[in-house]
């Protein structure tokens, strides 16, 4: 399991008793799953009264890059030793590691289904349908006399997701255009290899 | 020869068959070497027959003979005139294994160059082809409607779309950071990370993208193009390593049956641990993950799992979300009416007010009106009051005044008939010339027009042209870039030279033979003429004359020894051409070696009966 700077600095700083003792790193390990699980997020997850002490660009990096290790975790589906070796990289001692796990082993099956809610590819595009509009003029100009485009993409599974419009002009249409073009072509190219 | 030879050493070697760089013509094929050729060429030929066939001749006589005569089917198989047995391969004589090999080579597909360089090519090569492969694949695939596609086991779970959103992300003891921003993200103005984005998926979608983003260490706000290179970059040395070592374990193990898309697949799975690729490859990684969780242990009911935190079952969670989402656009909308009511209110009030303070202007506008005509009214009441005193010498001048006034319209109305007539007159002429302009510009309107159409469609032109050289140029450069093709072009175009200087020769010594032939034969007509007339001659003066008599004898046998003696000329001539012949006939049979060819073969023969003997012997003893 690779972290990231920002990560490690935030869980450095989770790590040090000076920092947060174990109550409050009990606390922010609860927020950060918490924040993560539950469907809207709320925004006063940090403000605890035992938390009142602690600078809160701190708290709130060291909460974001706790909710990162976690969902990396999840991701990687790291068992309880690659986790160890992972957060004794970032200097936590042995009872705040022992925690960690704990509430992991927890929230394990919530995380491995969030993720797998997760879809892999944004919306699947299955057909689109369009209509040339003639603007005469607008209510700043008197007169425009320009061509512009309604054009509807229509997704797949529309039930749950609503289909795109959007109007453009003939130049951002033609750059469309263009661009799914060359995507096509170097498409096209990639098979030739 | 040579030259010949060459030409076909190079195609042999095309085809793959490991030819010797310091053999350069068909005298110095061994046996070996000339059973590697033909097994070369039969490999590309006939692809079937290349696991029976080994391109090295083996030890024993008899494997040899069998590995010959197969040789020797295949050969005829292919359509091979000549006869063909197993010495040929094992004792080939110049002209019968050039003729093999000509044959051969001329039934070589026409561009092996490229089949010969395939192993020869990098790792990235191989990965590009096995992409492309792969994209070829689905592309051929139809498309098919959501609705009848085969559900997969996570599609029973609705998927949300893929969707990343940017953070907020607050870093502590920054040594850049300005006390400012460190203020403003400490603040309540920044809310946690987490609750920066209202919905689950993407929040967690995001945060993955962002941590991938930062392991990159990519700077944000960096061009899309220097982040892709950045990306490679780091990319790059990862790949070639990774596709080494399965390379090697996926050549070791043999089982070469998988095609190179799934091994494509299954690389792209080794990598996973690693942490790092597209969104894409993480995003079907987790979800791979989740599924091979879900198949191998199906998920523990939730009481089971006693959680401070309300455990989530997938309809529960969607539920959950749903609610969410719904309670955030009913209080959205909430707003959104709120506001765009206030902005109706403020729109009426403010028409109503714009309307009545046109109605003032409108009001003030008249009052205005009226007081002036009012004003003028009065003045001239005035001053008619102030006439009124003397009234009848008023009158009198007034009268003056008035008939002065109308001499005074008179002459102006003449003095305006005088200046009218030429404006008139101008005004006309002007208005032509302004119609004649008009048509004009209008003329050269369509001219422009005209011509702004040739250069939209030269432009057109100029670009299907540039496309068009673009691509020639890229098919040049596909092209296989053979060095030796120009060099043997040169040597074929000289032997074809040499060839046209010879027969120039050849017809040089045709017409010496043939102007020999006519002086002969004229030589030969004169000498009968001559006999003739000298026969006549002396057969006249024979009847007189005894001595003449004499004479006309020895004529007569000088004639016939002569004609004897042109006789055995000829026939000497043609004697010599046969040896000739013969000679050159003896020398191509004793090129052939038959006999030592033969006696090649019987002690073949006989090493075959002493190994069957041998076996049979040990058959016996056992």
């Amino acid at each position: 399991m690779e972290l990231s700077e920002y990560v490690q600095r935030g869980c450095q700083m989770l790590a040090d008793p000076g920092c947060f003792d174990l109550a409050a790193f009990a606390l922010v390990l609860r927020a950060a799953f918490r924040s993560l699980l539950e469907a809207r997020a709320d925004e006063a997850v940090l403000d605890h009264p035992d938390l009142k002490h602690i600078d809160p660009l701190v708290l709130k990096h060291s909460h974001a890059a706790l909710a990162t290790c976690i969902l990396e975790a999840g991701k990687q589906k790291a068992d309880k030793s690659t986790l160890s070796a992972c957060l004794e990289d970032c200097k936590f001692d042995r009872e705040r590691i022992e925690l960690f796990c704990t509430e992991y082993q927890k929230n394990k099956n919530s995380l491995e289904i969030l993720l797998g809610s997760i879809g892999r590819c944004p919306l699947l595009i299955s057909d689109v349908s369009w209509r040339l509009e003639y603007q005469i003029k607008t209510n700043q100009l008197h007169k425009l006399y320009r061509p512009s485009y309604l054009v509807t993409l229509n997704v797949e599974d529309s039930r749950s997701h609503p289909d795109i419009s959007f109007n453009c002009t003939m130049e951002q249409l033609q750059d469309l255009v263009g661009k799914l073009k060359d995507a096509a072509k170097s498409l096209e190219r990639a098979t030739q290899m | 020869m040579e030259e010949a030879d060459r030409i076909l050493i190079h195609s042999l070697r095309q085809a793959g068959s490991a030819i010797p760089e310091d053999v350069q013509s068909l005298r110095a094929f061994t046996a070996e070497l000339a059973v590697a050729a033909v097994v070369g060429c039969l490999q590309v030929l006939r692809p079937s027959l290349s696991s029976s066939l080994s391109a090295h001749l083996p030890p024993g006589m008899s494997a040899r003979f069998r590995l010959g005569m197969s040789l020797a089917q295949a050969c005829s198989d292919l359509g091979y005139p000549r006869e063909l047995g197993y010495q040929s391969f094992l004792y080939p004589s110049e002209p019968d294994l050039r003729q093999l090999l000509l044959f051969l080579a001329e039934r070589l597909p026409p561009d092996p160059t490229q089949e010969s360089a395939q192993p020869s090519v990098g790792e990235s090569a191989i990965l590009l082809r096995a992409v492309g492969a792969q994209v070829r694949e689905l592309l051929t695939e139809p498309w098919v409607p959501p609705a009848l596609r085969p559900q997969k086991y996570q599609d029973r779970v609705p998927l949300k779309p893929l969707h990343v959103q940017p953070f907020v992300f607050p870093k502590a003891n920054t040594p850049e950071g300005a006390s400012e921003v460190q203020e403003f993200q400490g603040g309540p103005l920044v809310p946690p990370v987490p609750a920066q984005i209202p919905c689950q998926a993407i929040r967690a979608a995001s945060f993955l993208e962002e941590h991938t983003a930062q392991l990159r260490e990519v700077p944000e706000g960096d061009a899309p193009g220097d982040a892709d290179k950045a990306c490679r970059r780091c990319l790059a040395p990862r790949l070639v390593e990774q596709l080494r070592q399965n390379w090697g374990q996926a050549t070791s193990s043999a089982s070469g049956a998988r095609g190179p898309g799934r091994e494509l697949g299954e690389l792209l799975c080794t990598w996973g641990p690693r942490g790092k690729g597209s969104r894409f490859t993480h995003a079907e990684k987790f979800t791979f993950a989740q599924e091979e969780k879900v198949a191998h242990a199906p998920p523990l009911a939730p009481a089971q799992h006693p959680s401070p935190l309300s455990p989530l079952s997938p309809a529960h969670l969607e539920r959950e979300v749903q609610a969410g989402q719904e309670a955030e656009l009913a209080s959205l909308q909430g707003c959104l009416e709120l506001v765009g009511h206030s902005i109706q209110e403020a729109g009426a009030t403010m028409k109503r007010l714009t309307l009545s303070t046109g109605q003032i202007e409108a009001e003030a506008h008249q009052d205005w009106l009226s007081a002036t005509e009012r004003e003028q009214a009065r003045r001239l009441k005035r001053r008619a009051v102030d006439l009124l005193p003397d009234a009848p010498s008023n009158l009198a001048k007034l009268q003056v005044v008035v008939e002065a006034s109308a001499q005074r319209v008179i002459h102006l109305t003449g003095q305006w008939e005088r200046h009218r007539v030429p404006l008139l007159a101008e005004y006309r002429a002007l208005k032509k010339r302004r119609d004649q302009r008009e048509l004009e510009s209008s003329h050269r309107a369509a001219e422009l027009q005209a011509l702004q159409d040739c250069v939209r469609v030269a432009a057109a032109e100029a670009r299907r042209k540039e496309g068009l050289h673009k691509q020639l140029v890229a098919e040049l450069e596909t092209l296989p870039g053979d060095m030796a093709r120009s060099a043997y072009t040169h040597r074929i175009l000289e032997i074809v030279g040499s060839i046209r200087k010879q027969k120039e020769e050849i017809t040089k010594i045709l017409s010496d033979t043939k102007l020999l032939q006519k002086e002969i034969n004229a030589l030969s007509g004169k000498l009968d003429r001559t006999f003739a007339v000298t026969d006549e001659l002396v057969f006249k003066d024979a009847k007189k004359d005894d001595s003449v008599r004499k004479a006309y004898k020895y004529l007569a046998a000088l004639h016939e020894n002569c004609s004897q003696l042109i006789q055995t000329i000829e026939d000497t001539g043609t004697i010599l051409r046969e040896v000739r012949d013969l000679e050159e006939q003896i020398e191509t049979e004793t090129g052939k070696k038959t006999l030592s060819n033969l006696d090649k073969i019987l002690e073949d023969y006989k090493a075959v009966r002493q190994e069957n003997a041998g076996l049979l012997g040990r058959v016996h003893e056992a």
